[in-house]
């Protein structure tokens, strides 16, 4: 058995018998075959003595063998590294930043403790998911919808802490922000709750995010300031009905004005659910087409002229390519909007949308999806699904090899830099990753286009391979944290990342000589003195581990 | 490196842990000694031949099948969420690397584990490897897969739907059968139980 770093084996076997004292023998699990469980499904570091792994793991399945289980480890200095569902695939997945840490799995702790209808809100536990949530709703005929990310197994508590993303309003998609209360178990083992929830007997704590005085809920996601044990979110309550509209340009600066007025009109909730850019010319399906185009349902392949072109094209763009697209009547870019509230405004703003968009010359709009809702079953079966709140794993469907990837990958870690909502900012970070792809021997980067996940900021999300080969893996690891670097350079900084590259990039946010995680470093020192709550967690190391670092 | 949606396009695959060493029923939970562990689904991919030619094999056998396209979401939602709330129950399937991949993870969290699986996986030439690991009895069955051909679809399904409830020490073997090149880019395909563990 593996023991955690700076712990005697018989004060382990001693911790141990403590956490079966507090959540019962067969909560804790300590044979190899259980704790591979464990692993990160996506390691970067597959097959090298560097790969991270649990020691142990403990299942508590509630709020007081929590604390019981966080003094055990107080006492005897264990690190406890705490996962909700631990589907956090391409971000570390289960598996703890500090190889050794026994993981706090809160899977049994999955109780749905209040969904209101009228208020529209839930508050759950860190082992309830998605999908329990939106079973839940679907059984109770609750006419409410969960924003899920995709794919949808994962816990929204986990999932919020990690500040992931959906697709429905921006009020709800933005998943940290759609929460309002938590109740946290401190490293001491006392138990805090936040907003409202701290005055006793509260009628608001999911209703009125900041309570009085300073608000902390932001320090206890990607962090490990305590063990978040329940958290109240915001839900969105049924809209009448669903329009999405798709906007068509020919040419290639078209991007930039395309861009701005679509976030103008996010901006202005004259659309109200994410903005969705792709490019037919350069076949980049939009996020909602992806299925389809999965199906066999997208443009034909490109001909052999554009296949040319495209290959000599350098950013996307070319004179030629843009002749060619303007020759065969293909949009350089789409932008599709979507829509949620009664039918007749729907109708209404989409028609204001393509007023602004008549701007850019040459535009073409397309309607393409108008429900009255809830879905019927064969719509339900066809439309893609996080767009209407309703969790899926399809995108596992998708094959692992193909003419595109003939030799699949063992995983992904994502490289997902923020960068600024404009179509410029787009090309010049098309420019730059692609030179660093190049200098930095990655296969060659395609033109990409980002999300809209959040309001305000795009988002790229790129897969770094992780493959078999250990030389491979350290190659891509090391050009890995040489993107990063370069992204910084531009101003660009990631939102979140796999626990191999959390110290990297938390060094990047590095203004004023580090004061940010000199700060999170104080906190962590003050809330959590012996350092056992997920040690390393987004670059937050407990003063011991940090001393024997410098 | 590929952007998200480029990668959505491409697909998902990822480590396999080693089959479970203990993943079986103990004796004195399965009296039949020499009986077929009783599976409640049978699982079988729609896009690829040898997998319908299993899940055809395994509805002669008397299996309860599950036709899917690729997705389990469906299968898990409405059907094994249920099953497996009641009690854990072994599944087999012969499908590409994602829905064993998510219905394994799923599984875990019901005490249950992968105990048998084959790659199957074309060759340059056209001929087909199934890499096999599984109890060393089941892997002397297998031994018929070099001559079936093109046909190891059924057989993969001979092997699951009398796959043994009281299970041998666990081996791996390779077996390389010949066949006529096709031509197409086919798709890794992998056979598949999972079942519930034994208890420590």
């Amino acid at each position: 058995m593996r023991l955690p770093p700076g712990v005697s084996s018989k004060d382990f076997a001693d911790a141990l018998k403590q956490f079966e004292d507090a959540v019962g023998k067969e909560w804790v699990f300590t044979s190899d075959e259980d704790v591979a469980l464990y692993r990160d499904a996506y390691s970067p570091f597959m097959g090298e003595p560097d790969e991270i792994l649990a020691s142990a793991s403990v299942a508590p399945d509630g709020v007081e063998q929590v604390q019981k289980v966080v003094r055990i480890a107080n006492d005897y200095k264990i690190p406890i590294y705490t996962i909700s569902t631990g589907k956090n695939l391409g971000y570390g997945g289960s598996a703890p930043v500090l190889s050794g840490s026994v993981v706090l799995d809160l899977k049994r702790m999955n109780r749905i403790l209040e969904v209101n209808e009228k208020s529209a809100y839930a508050l759950v536990e860190p082992g309830v998911s998605y999908f329990d949530l939106y079973r839940y709703i679907q059984e109770k005929g609750l006419k409410l919808w969960v924003d899920v990310p995709d794919p949808g197994w994962g816990s929204p508590v986990g999932n919020s802490l990690d500040r992931g993303g959906g697709y429905l309003m921006a009020q709800y998609r933005n998943h940290f922000d759609s929460h309002c209360g938590m109740e946290v178990v401190l490293a001491s083992g006392e138990i805090l709750r936040t907003g409202m929830g701290a005055m006793p007997g509260a009628k608001t704590w999911q209703e009125y995010k900041t309570g009085f005085g300073p608000w902390v809920d932001g320090i206890f996601s990607q962090s490990n300031f305590g063990v978040v044990t329940k958290m109240g979110f915001w839900l969105m309550p049924e809209p009448d009905a669903y329009l999405s509209g798709t906007i068509y340009v020919p040419r290639h600066d078209d991007l930039i004005p395309l861009v701005e007025i679509m976030t103008n009109l996010e901006n202005t909730r004259v659309t109200n659910g994410m903005p969705d850019l792709g490019s037919p010319l350069l076949s980049i399906p939009m996020i909602s087409e992806i299925d389809k185009w999965n199906r066999g349902e997208g443009p034909p392949p490109p001909d052999a002229e554009l296949s040319a072109l495209l290959a000599k094209s350098e950013g996307g763009g070319s004179p030629e390519l843009e002749a060619y697209a303007l020759k065969k009547g293909i949009s350089y870019w789409s932008c599709r909007l979507s829509f949620y509230g009664a039918e007749r405004a729907n109708a209404a703003n989409w028609e204001f949308a393509k007023e602004k968009f008549s701007a850019i010359p040459g535009v073409k709009f397309e309607e393409n999806e108008s429900y009255k809702l809830p879905l019927t079953p064969e719509q339900h079966e066809k439309v893609h699904k996080p767009q209407f709140g309703i969790p899926s794993l399809a995108m596992f469907s998708i094959g692992a090899r193909s003419p595109v990837n003939p030799q699949p990958t063992s995983g992904h870690m994502w490289f997902s830099p923020i960068i600024p909502r404009t179509g410029e900012a787009i090309f010049e970070a098309n420019r730059v990753f692609a030179a660093a792809a190049k200098e930095f021997g990655l296969p060659v980067l395609s033109f990409s286009l980002p999300s809209c996940y959040w309001e305000r900021a795009f988002i790229f999300i790129f897969a770094f391979p992780v493959t078999r080969d250990v030389e491979t893996n350290k190659k891509n690891r090391a050009a890995f944290k040489q993107v990063v670097q370069r992204a910084a350079e531009h101003g660009w900084g990631e939102y979140r990342t796999a626990p191999a590259f959390q110290d990297t990039i938390m060094g990047t946010y590095s203004y004023n000589n580090h004061a940010l995680l000199r700060f999170h470093e104080t906190l962590k020192d003050a809330v959590d003195p012996n350092g056992i709550l997920s040690a390393g967690r987004y670059g937050i190391w407990p003063k011991h581990i940090r001393d024997q670092k410098a | 490196m590929a952007s998200r949606r480029e990668f959505l396009q491409v697909g998902f695959a990822a480590l396999t842990l080693p089959i479970s060493a203990r993943a079986a029923f103990s004796p004195a939970a399965s009296p039949l000694t020499g009986a077929a562990t009783p599976l409640y689904k049978v699982v079988f991919d729609e896009r690829f031949p040898a997998s319908v030619e299993f899940g055809e094999q395994a509805k002669k056998l008397g299996a309860s099948v599950h036709r899917i396209k690729g997705d389990i979401t469906s299968l898990w939602y409405h059907d094994l969420y249920h099953r497996w709330n009641q009690s854990p129950v072994a599944i087999a399937g012969l499908t590409a690397h994602g829905p064993i991949f998510c219905l394994e993870r799923i599984a875990w969290d019901h005490r249950m584990r992968v105990v048998f699986r084959t790659d199957h996986k074309r060759l340059p030439d056209g001929s087909i490897e199934h890499t096999l690991s599984g109890p060393e009895s089941v892997l002397r069955r297998a031994a018929d897969l070099r001559a079936d051909g093109p046909n190891w679809g059924g057989r993969m399904a001979d092997l699951v739907t009398h796959f043994p409830q009281i299970r041998s020490t666990n081996g791996k073997a390779t077996i390389v059968a010949h066949l006529a090149p096709t031509g197409d880019d086919a798709e890794p395909l992998i056979s598949w139980i999972i079942a519930p563990v034994r208890s420590v």
